[in-house]
């Protein structure tokens, strides 16, 4: 397997990330980060953003919300 | 003698038959789309409409639907094009000004150029309040925004993105670079403004 520059793999690092490379381009990236700091450490930084931005921003939908959808759809079924 | 109800009890039984496919099917997913019609509409009573008005589009749209293909992926695009059609023109647009010269890796050399050790980092952004990171999100321009949201919050790959918005992959890839990098830059003006940082 070939090696793989920094530069490349901090211009992928989003994609692979994101689980959105190739099998065989993605362990290349993961062999590469064990062996470099600096590039391990903005991988690393990105994907803690990744996973603050996603639970700081998720929240479930109300349970009144739900309920009335519910309703909704029902009365929508039955008067149809 | 039957009722005149039912002349006919194969269409009653097909339409019976529909609507449980969709409350077993496609209403366990109603509970997971609040965030996603909070971030476009910006306010909660809007989402409450925007999800109810998808999901009934959705109830009688769904003897189109294919069973067996992507469920989620359909009922978000159907709130996407909702929203589009009846939420966005309410709105302004947020400023677009600059969001394309925010260098790659900004949040990262901000961060570095404080002084903020690695640990530290993860530390501070997690300190936000949800509101704040809430905020800066909703406050992206509308592409980057349902980009970023569809991935990085509800966790859509490229692919079904693509599908969702209805836009080459590409495009996706490249509002999502663009959106993640908008998305940093305002997150960096939250840090600030909250102290988070010296200044």
């Amino acid at each position: 397997m070939s090696e793989i520059s920094c530069d490349e793999v901090l211009h992928e690092i989003e994609h692979y990330l994101h689980g959105e490379l190739g099998q065989q381009q993605s362990s290349r990236l993961a062999t590469h980060l064990e062996g470099c700091g600096p590039c391990f450490e903005r991988a690393e930084f990105q994907r803690k953003l990744k996973e603050i931005v996603r639970d700081k921003c998720r929240c479930e939908t109300p349970e009144h919300v739900v309920l009335r959808i519910q309703q909704a759809i029902r009365l929508e079924g039955e008067f149809e | 003698m039957p009722s005149r109800c039912d002349v006919e009890p194969e269409a009653k039984r097909a339409k019976t038959e529909l609507t449980e496919r969709f409350e077993r099917d496609a209403l366990p997913l109603l509970p997971g789309m609040y965030s996603a019609a909070f971030r476009l509409t910006r306010n909660a009573s809007d989402a409450e409409d925007l999800l109810q008005e998808t999901f009934l589009r959705a109830y009688r749209g769904f003897h189109q639907f294919q069973e067996g293909t992507n469920l989620k992926a359909w009922l978000y695009r159907i709130l996407t094009n909702t929203f589009i059609n009846s939420y966005r023109k309410k709105q302004r647009e947020p400023l677009t000004i600059s969001d394309d010269e925010v260098e790659d890796w900004y949040l990262y050399s901000k961060m570095r150029e404080e002084g903020l050790e690695p640990s530290a980092e993860a530390t501070v952004l997690e300190s936000l309040p949800d509101e704040d990171v809430q905020e800066a999100l909703s406050s992206l321009p509308e592409q980057f925004r349902v980009a970023v949201l569809l991935a990085d919050v509800e966790g859509f790959s490229y692919k079904e993105i693509a599908e969702i918005t209805a836009v080459p992959i590409g495009t996706v890839m490249s509002r999502l670079h663009r959106g993640r990098k908008a998305l940093e830059r305002r997150l960096w003006d939250v840090v600030r403004e909250r102290g988070l940082v010296r200044d």
